[in-house]
């Protein structure tokens, strides 16, 4: 007999913000992404508690890949971000964060949330206007003939992320290498419609930074492969090697059925009779003057065996992830059957050799001319190794979403800092109709507009660690990191050398005021400038098109967030 | 799958405090005089003998993630160098506990990153001036007449030899030993079963760190050796580089000079200085006392009586070889071939004659072997032991579980071309040439070692090498063969870096005698980003704590191979004595060169008190280059990776099963 039971009701949670357990868990999970950000950012230590491998890092889509959130306000938050993570690699704490104060700072006000959204649209509107004009003072634009600003960006990502484990030498070798490795990718002869390639990232962990390399074409791991020994290929007529690729396993147990049985008569092999096509396989590749055959999964050794004598060489276990790259870089078209073999599918290489790293073996493909290149990444420990693998993924990204976009944003703070200084500038001088276009009194577009400014600097003020004052100037907008335990004086002059982004020294009295908290007087500010000299080496640079999309991303994240009235669970 | 955070970034932070708690044992491992440990397992009553911090740390419980990173590094250092695990350790322990008085004193974070980080790199530079290349250390030992006494048991020998004696004695209680050390009319090597020849004055002889001793004082029997060792031209180079790295291990030392000879030979031919690692194999062999380790050419192994029998049948036959690289048994695949799951088979015509069908594989595969004449099949997996009998039966010797570079050599010499399955094999596979015999030992002397018998296979030409480690104390056994593997790794790496460190506190002296200069030069560090836009005198008043910290590791470590060598009778007096040093170093105008002066003259922190003053010409020792300063810079990432981490984020685990734990509290859930 069964048991049926009542179906629950689903539980309706009425103004979820309002909850303390919502709150909390907000405070909980921005206190944490806050903690994380910048380069002297704190890392996390992600493991299962009972001896599992350890993830140390302070990145976005690690720290958002490994919570599983239960309040579904955060699912809704962490979904977003992790959406334009996905879009651009950088920028991903940014965003977080940025959406975390916003709902914060718009939560607490006492206006109307359709209000705040729709103030709020038109603020983001002006920051989007202006980061996009000529007239944005904290954006450069990228000179792709000269490598000093591409240097600016690659390193600004590469130590903003503190488990790199990385020092001076090691950040100036890898900044290179990425920029070499994406310099393979771009084509040399540019058609109408050009393609970048790609940069195969391949893992030496154990060994020293300064070991990784780049080179062009692709590598395969072949452990079994005999050092020192000359590598004879076959050729054809053109002097080029013809490849072949299997993406369907040569293991010779193909003839497993996905579902139901198969019966056979005593005395038959369905083995034999696999490992026979394979055979025959074999031959025609033979014939047909193959030189180089690889499959995605596993080759019959036997299968190997006869390639071998007959002067083939046979590499196996590629992985899918290479799948593409290698049918990219041969033109081969990866085969799903062993029975049907067209001579359309072949490719060529100019030219194959074996590498080695630490210990080990790879066979190195070399093309004629291409846009696959592979990144060796080296680094000691294995944890520092993950997190320099999404850093350098990332650095990749940035630089083919800069060449779409030759811009990028001042880091450091100063974007964010400039941008709010420039927001209480434009909020104080908006023509009156405005007002009556969004539907709103002037003291709330001021106190939305604070609140949009208090979060863009809670961003720039998370950079710093250490209980140390973090100030803005009234002349650039930028952003000014004092030391902790610094002595109290009256001359700020005295205690910041630098700002954020690199761009200002301080020689001058600017005009620092603190950068935290609700303050009770308003702020009178001017309009930002520019810094009448421009200096380019040692900036601290970010992604243009990841920076707007994150702002973007934040506030309709936020918006969304404080617009929710109910929440409907299914208790089933 | 619910998260807890912990919050780990206090002043006395929770993952350097397990970082100093786990490394704290490794102390005793320190310098050329060891002491060992007995690990026990409470719930088997079971015990280990270990010497190292690759089995100590394999040992302890690492379940937390600061005591998983730490395996993970050490690991690390041991896949590449095999060497320098114990001085990571070490450093990790002492830095960790460094850091932590930094915290104290309220340095930020970034600071104490950015300086220590530093301040190590300066380091690392500043020591170059101090690498000696390998040719010069060839050249200038070969001047030197190195005494190569095998018999004479000194160093970490004699340690072991009254472990062998009185074993409770032995461990732990290295205040004992220090005092039989330093009484000349004592001989505690006594009743042992080996011959305690007069050498015994002082215990360290090829100490790392103190007090060489005079050549006069060997007595010279070389014996078990002169087949590689008769030619001291030849392999004098290699050879006392091989002594130099050795820091006082008589056993492996001797191995290891006649495996530098033996390769010298053929690099000389291949052209090519470097030692050949994966040319060499190790074998133990328990029951036979440790003088009669040797190296032998060829593979040796060990085999039942059967086997055995099978190679007095081959006598001076060359033999016909083949190599596999599986497992050899009816049900092996090669891996990734998945087993048909849902095939079934009929029979319609039942034949009685058919019934033993699993025998047919076995004849099958006999038929094989014999119709191809094969004499050793050489497995890199198991094998069938039903087929195993049959081979015996026909006189074919199998060995099953041969690792890869065995395979590999015998494949390069005989022509056989390793192969999955025997149903694959043509002639072509086959290899020619190989030969088979018993192992004997140097005096001729009868291998009954129960129920193996050790024997020697090799093949013309075959380049391959055995270390035979031979211990009368199975619990040795590991311990001799990662001494061994650790030696050969020291000279493959000081030939691969072509450079070496002078050895004994050397390097280390000037480390710190490096930071004074740098406490005192305030832009020297402090360029780093993280830390560009803070003023100088902010930084400099953090400089020197951080500094002090960085030095407090290496001081630590001098004092505790003092202290661990008894050259100090406590880490005061020692500390003391490596002040006393550095003060010295400061006085003269270059401190790299006092370091290197006091190397020449036989031992940096000598105290002075050498028993031999006169003997003006002593023993170098040397360190390798790259697995030192790694070992520095691994154990310097792995702390300050761990000083960086303020959260722990618990993945996996339900939420009841943390909120019932006892440290529920602890945890915050999103």
């Amino acid at each position: 007999m069964s048991r049926l039971e009542a179906k629950k009701p689903p539980l309706f949670i009425s103004e979820p913000l309002t909850r303390d357990a919502v709150s909390q868990s907000l405070s909980l999970l921005s206190g944490i992404l806050k903690s994380s950000y910048g380069p002297a950012g704190r890392l996390k230590q992600l493991h299962n508690g009972v001896g599992g491998c350890v993830c140390t890092t302070s990145q976005s889509s690690a720290l958002l890949g490994h919570l599983s959130v239960s309040q579904p306000v955060l699912r809704v938050l962490t979904a977003s971000v992790q959406n334009h993570v996905s879009r651009f690699s950088d920028c991903g704490l940014f965003t977080a964060i940025l959406c975390c104060a916003f709902i914060e700072n718009f939560r607490s006000l006492n206006v109307a949330p359709f209000t705040v959204i729709k103030i709020s649209k038109h603020l983001l509107s002006l920051c989007m206007d202006y980061l996009k004009s000529e007239a944005c003072a904290c954006r450069v634009s990228v000179d792709f003939s000269n490598v000093e600003t591409l240097v600016c960006l690659v390193r600004s990502i590469l130590t903003s992320k503190p488990a790199c484990m990385l020092n001076k030498t090691e950040v100036d070798h890898l900044t290179m290498l990425v920029l070499k490795a994406f310099l393979f990718t771009v084509p040399c002869h540019v058609e109408t419609n050009a393609i970048l390639g790609k940069c195969v990232i391949v893992p030496v962990k154990g060994t020293r930074v300064v070991d990784s390399t780049v080179l062009p074409g692709l590598l395969i791991e072949a452990p079994e492969i005999q050092l020192g020994k000359p590598l004879a290929v076959k050729r054809t007529g053109s002097n080029a090697i013809k490849t072949a690729l299997f993406s369907v396993s040569m293991a010779g147990d193909g003839f497993n059925p996905e579902e139901g049985t198969i019966a056979v008569h005593h005395g038959v092999s369905l083995e034999a009779s696999e490992l026979n096509e394979l055979l025959n396989l074999g031959k025609q590749l033979v014939k047909d003057e193959v030189g180089l055959v690889m499959c995605q999964k596993v080759m019959h050794p036997c299968l190997k065996q006869y390639l071998k004598e007959n002067g083939v060489i046979a590499v196996d276990r590629a992985g899918l992830c290479l799948m593409e790259p290698l049918g990219r870089l041969t033109g081969s078209k990866p085969m799903a059957s062993i029975h049907s073999l067209s001579l359309g599918c072949y490719g060529s290489l100019k030219d194959l050799c074996f590498e080695s790293f630490a210990s080990k073996h790879f066979i190195h493909l070399i093309p004629e001319d291409t846009v696959i290149c592979s990144l060796i990444l080296c680094n000691r420990s294995e944890t520092a190794w993950d997190e320099l693998k999404r850093v350098c993924e990332t650095a990749e990204h940035v630089l083919q979403l800069t060449m779409k976009e030759p811009l990028a944003l001042l880091g450091g703070g100063c974007t964010e800092t400039h941008l709010a200084s420039y927001i209480r500038h434009k909020s104080s001088h908006l023509p009156a109709n405005t007002f009556k276009d969004l539907d709103c009194s002037q003291t709330q577009y001021q106190l939305v507009s604070d609140g949009f400014c208090h979060s863009l600097e809670t961003v720039a003020r998370s950079l710093g660690h250490n209980n140390g004052e973090v100030l803005t100037d009234m002349v650039y907008g930028h952003c000014w990191f004092v030391p902790s335990g610094s002595p109290c004086v009256s001359n700020w002059a005295d205690l910041v050398s630098k700002c954020g982004c690199g761009m200002n020294s301080n020689t001058k009295d600017l005009n620092w005021r603190f950068l935290q908290g609700q303050s009770s007087s308003p702020i009178i500010q001017s309009c930002p400038k520019e810094p009448s000299e421009k200096v380019t080496d040692l900036l601290t640079l970010e992604c243009f098109a990841a920076k707007c999309s994150g702002l973007q991303v934040a506030l309709e994240t936020a918006n969304l967030i404080l617009d929710l009235s109910y929440i409907v669970e299914d208790q089933n | 799958m619910p998260m807890a955070f912990k919050d780990v970034n206090t002043r006395r932070h929770i993952g350097l405090q397990q970082l100093s708690s786990l490394a704290s044992p490794g102390r005793t491992f320190l310098g050329p005089m060891k002491s060992h440990k007995f690990i026990v397992d409470e719930s088997t009553n079971q015990s280990t003998l270990i010497c190292s911090a690759v089995r100590l740390i394999e040992s302890l419980d690492l379940t937390s993630a600061a005591g998983q990173l730490l395996n993970e590094t050490i690991q690390a250092q041991n896949k590449e160098f095999k060497t320098g695990m114990s001085t990571l350790l070490f450093l990790v322990g002492a830095w960790s506990n460094a850091v932590m008085e930094c915290l104290q004193q309220n340095v930020p974070v970034p600071a104490i990153v950015s300086v220590m980080s530093e301040g190590l790199n300066s380091c690392c530079e500043r020591v170059q001036c101090l690498q000696i290349p390998i040719h010069d250390v060839k050249k200038e030992l070969s001047e030197e007449v190195i005494p190569l006494n095998s018999r004479s048991h000194q160093g970490d020998d004699c340690h072991f030899n009254k472990c062998l004696v009185s074993p409770l004695a032995g461990f732990g209680s290295v205040a004992s030993l220090v005092k039989a050390a330093g009484d000349k009319s004592s001989s505690v090597l006594s009743g042992s079963g080996v011959t305690a020849s007069s050498c015994i004055t002082k215990k360290l002889t090829h100490s790392r760190h103190f007090s060489p001793l005079g050549k006069s004082h060997f007595s010279s029997q070389q014996d078990n050796f002169q087949g590689y060792l008769s030619d001291p031209c030849g392999c004098c180079g290699l050879g006392h580089l091989a002594v130099a790295l050795s820091h006082g291990n008589q056993t492996s030392m001797k191995l290891l000079q006649s495996i530098a000879a033996y390769q010298q030979e053929r690099a000389e031919c291949r052209g090519s200085s470097q030692l050949n690692i994966a040319e060499i194999v190790t074998c133990c062999l328990l029951g036979l006392p440790e003088s009669y380790s040797c190296v032998s050419p060829g593979f040796v192994t060990l085999v039942s009586p059967e086997q055995a029998t099978v190679i007095k049948h081959f006598a001076d036959k060359s033999l016909r070889i083949l190599l596999m690289d599986g497992d050899l048994t009816e049900q092996y695949r090669h891996l990734g071939f998945n087993r048909p799951r849902n095939v079934r088979t009929i029979l319609e015509h039942p034949n009685p004659q058919e019934s033993r069908a699993g025998d047919t594989w076995l004849s099958r595969m006999l038929d094989v072997l014999m119709s191809l004449e094969v004499n050793v099949v050489l497995v890199k997996g198991n094998v069938c032991e039903n087929l195993m009998e049959g081979c015996i039966a026909s006189r074919i010797l199998v060995i099953g579980c041969v690792v890869w570079d065995v395979l590999h050599a015998f494949g390069q010499v005989t022509g056989a071309q390793a192969v999955t399955y025997l149903s694959q094999l043509n002639a072509s596979c086959v290899g020619s040439g190989a030969w088979a015999e018993l192992w004997k030992a140097s005096d001729g002397r009868a291998m009954d070692l129960g129920e193996l018998v050790p024997v020697r296979l090799g093949a013309g030409g075959i380049p391959l090498l055995t270390a035979v480690l031979t211990t009368a104390l199975p619990s040795r056994a590991q311990l001799l063969e990662d001494q061994f593997w650790t030696l050969l790794y020291r000279l493959h790496h000081a030939l691969k870096d072509g450079k070496v460190f002078p050895g004994g506190g050397a390097v280390e002296l000037l480390c710190l005698s490096h930071i004074r200069v740098l406490a005192e030069q305030p832009q020297r560090l402090g360029n780093d980003k993280a830390v560009r836009e803070l003023p100088s005198p902010w930084l400099a008043e953090y400089k020197s704590i951080v500094l002090q910290a960085l030095a407090s590791g290496w001081k630590q470590y001098l004092s505790v191979v003092l202290c661990n060598t008894a050259k100090a009778g406590s880490e005061l007096e020692a500390g003391a004595s490596v002040d006393h040093h550095l003060q010295k170093a400061a006085a003269c105008a270059s401190p790299s060169a006092y370091v290197l002066e006091e190397f020449r003259r036989g031992g940096v922190l000598g105290d002075g008190s050498d028993p031999f003053p006169d003997h003006g010409k002593t023993l170098k020792v040397f360190d390798n280059v790259a697995a030192k300063t790694e070992a520095w810079r691994r154990a310097l990432d792995l702390v300050l990776l761990v000083l960086q981490t303020d959260t722990e984020i618990i993945t996996g685990l339900q939420r009841n099963q943390l909120l019932n734990s006892h440290v529920s509290s602890e945890f915050m859930f999103l």
